[in-house]
């Protein structure tokens, strides 16, 4: 289909007509802008969504594995993906000792090797109380969790052998306690009758359970805590994300010789990313879905203007017939003006959304994706297609005599 | 140039079978100034649609330049319509959404091959010689009825055709205005050679061409 300067004077021609009915092209692509707006707004609180678990998860550190006693995080027992209590929940699960420890931390791979005690508990300020989480950890767990300091300092491997009575606190556990956050380091806190002295403060992170920890040295917690000296979990970290997959297949082989195969699961922080980005996916395409019901709504709105058009300018059909119009000339020249309109829906739409989804993100990590754009245009170009091509087809098999005595 | 041979076109009014054209055969030569003639209602704009392939007979056949055109596909007859057939109407049949230059630029639009002119150059040429290059961007229902045909006139002629079909080209123009475009069609007959068929039911504007084309009741008593 060539014309001379063809594409030009069908969009020209399209714009003369939108121009004689503003209202009406207004309206028309009104549809088609709300729906484009409704499908793209959708996948960027999705996306918001799933960017905002993904950062808390991120902040765990991405190249982590998870040890942990019995079937992992799919057996149930887990709160949140972070830091909780034994995955199983019948008692008869094992839990780790120092053995294991020093067994994992001969895997070469392996750079940061943090047993992780962990309880609920009540802990005391002076005049506050505040449940929060006990974790008795080594002093890698900073490292590997790329700990920043709001206040004060981590303690360090003397702390550990020494046993010392120290705690690291989350920002939100010292800022219940202590009114502000940073007020926490230097003052004193009770845990399970043990007075720990905080030395130093945590930056928010966003976890939930992380900022409202209570970091003590494992080696503390044996005392009276956990006189039986295990771990319900540790965690292991590689410096190169190549590493990740030999590091767990190491430390698989390495436990098995103490335990059995269901007694104990590993899991990677990718794997868990990679559960998240499956969940996201599923509920991004049920997003869509439901926005493009407002979509097709807006295709048959110009599907019926485009019939409307058709026969108010049946006259003007059999005068391009007359002159020597093809009948493929008048299909092409109404699709291009469905096309047109429904583009034009879909752009302001999609400027629409960016800015709203601009300001959300002041509170929301929102975010609006190729995929999005593509649809956007894509889809308004295709209704524009797919619901012109009706009213077209029946512009251009208007038979010529017909169309021009038409009154 | 046109040969009609044998052409019918009946069609339905509700119940009532109408014949509009009954068994007509009639010859056009190139250069020819003809006019057919006749009450309303007696066929003649029926035959003028079947000449200038908006139509399509019943039987019977049609030639242009000796091709049958009844083989002919749809995009075939489009194309002889845009560079073979210009047509004059008596409502002028302008596309209100164009300027008048627009209007006459049009034809040009639908061509698929390269045109053997430059169609600003020739849409100019002929607005000035109608004398309504100073109209050329106004609107068709911004400028007068004799403004209007002329053009329509100058639409019908940009593909350079040989055929120009003009039905009742007077018949919304004052008398004044009526003259002036029928002195335009002789010019051009008698100039460019142009073949001109023009429909009127006006035995004064008919007797204004070389040959007369009388039809009564859907068949020529005279030719």
């Amino acid at each position: 289909m060539k014309l001379r300067n063809g594409t030009y004077h069908l969009i020209k021609s399209a714009i003369a007509d939108f121009k004689r009915n503003k209202i009406r092209t207004f309206l028309t692509s009104l549809g088609i802008t709300i729906g484009v707006m409704s499908v793209v707004m959708l996948i960027a609180l999705g996306l918001g969504l799933k960017n905002y678990i993904s950062e808390q998860f991120e902040g765990l550190g991405a190249n982590l594995i998870m040890v942990m006693g019995g079937s992992g995080l799919g057996g149930g027992g887990d709160e949140g993906g972070g830091f909780s209590g034994p995955a199983g929940m019948f008692g008869s699960v094992i839990e780790f000792d120092e053995r294991d420890v020093s067994s994992l931390r001969r895997i070469q791979e392996i750079e940061y090797v943090v047993p992780t005690y962990f309880k609920s508990l009540s802990i005391e300020a002076e005049d506050n109380e505040e449940t929060g989480y006990v974790m008795g950890v080594n002093e890698e767990f900073f490292g590997l969790m790329n700990s920043e300091m709001l206040e004060g300092n981590v303690f360090d491997k003397s702390d550990l052998q020494g046993r010392t009575k120290v705690a690291v606190l989350g920002h939100n556990l010292s800022e219940n306690l202590f009114g502000e956050a940073g007020d926490g380091a230097g003052r004193t806190i009770r845990v399970d009758n043990m007075r720990l002295k905080v030395i130093g403060v945590l930056e928010k992170t966003g976890d939930r359970e992380m900022d409202k920890a209570a970091v003590i040295p494992y080696t503390t917690t044996f005392a009276s805590l956990n006189p039986d000296k295990t771990f319900w979990s540790i965690y292991l970290g590689v410096t190169s994300e190549d590493d990740v997959e030999t590091a767990s297949e190491k430390a698989e082989e390495t436990l098995l010789k103490r335990y059995k195969e269901d007694e104990f699961s590993i899991t990677e922080q990718s794997e868990i990313l990679s559960t998240v980005n499956q969940i996201f996916a599923v509920l991004n395409a049920i997003l869509v879905a439901i926005g493009s019901i407002s979509l097709l709504v807006g295709g048959i709105g110009i599907m019926n203007i485009m019939y409307a058009t058709v026969t108010e300018r049946t006259k003007e059909i059999g005068i391009r017939r007359a002159i020597g119009a093809t009948k493929k000339d008048i299909l092409v020249q109404f699709l291009a003006e469905s096309v047109v309109l429904s583009t034009l829906g879909g752009l302001v739409g999609l400027l629409l959304s960016v800015l709203i989804v601009m300001a959300i993100r002041i509170f929301f990590p929102a975010a609006i994706n190729t995929l999005a754009v593509v649809i956007a245009f894509g889809v308004s170009g295709f209704i524009g297609v797919f619901f012109g091509v009706f009213p077209a087809k029946r512009a251009a098999d208007l038979p010529p005599i017909v169309a021009i005595k038409y009154e | 140039m046109i040969k009609l041979k044998n052409v019918s076109k009946t069609y339905f009014l509700g119940e009532e079978k109408v014949k509009a054209v009954d068994n007509v055969s009639l010859e056009i030569k190139k250069g020819e100034y003809v006019s057919i003639v006749g009450p309303s209602g007696c066929g003649k704009s029926t035959l003028m649609y079947t000449i200038g392939l908006l139509d399509t007979p019943t039987s019977g056949s049609v030639y242009i330049d000796g091709q049958d055109v009844s083989k002919l596909t749809d995009e075939e007859l489009s194309h002889l319509r845009n560079q073979k057939i210009g047509f004059v109407f008596q409502s002028f049949n302008l596309i209100n959404k164009f300027t008048a230059l627009e209007n006459v630029l049009l034809p040009t639009k639908y061509l698929k091959d390269k045109l053997d002119f430059d169609p600003q150059e020739r849409a100019e040429e002929l607005l000035k010689q109608f004398g309504i290059w100073d109209r050329k961007d106004f609107f068709p229902n911004k400028i007068s009825g004799g403004q209007q045909q002329r053009v329509a006139v100058a639409r019908a002629l940009i593909m350079k055709p040989s055929i120009i079909l003009a039905d009742e080209p007077t018949g919304n123009l004052d008398t004044k205005a009526g003259h002036e475009i029928l002195d335009l069609l002789s010019d051009l007959n008698k100039k460019l050679n142009v073949t001109i068929v023009l429909i009127t039911h006006e035995m004064d504007i008919a007797k204004r061409t070389k040959r007369k084309i009388v039809m009564k009741d859907g068949q020529v008593i005279s030719k």
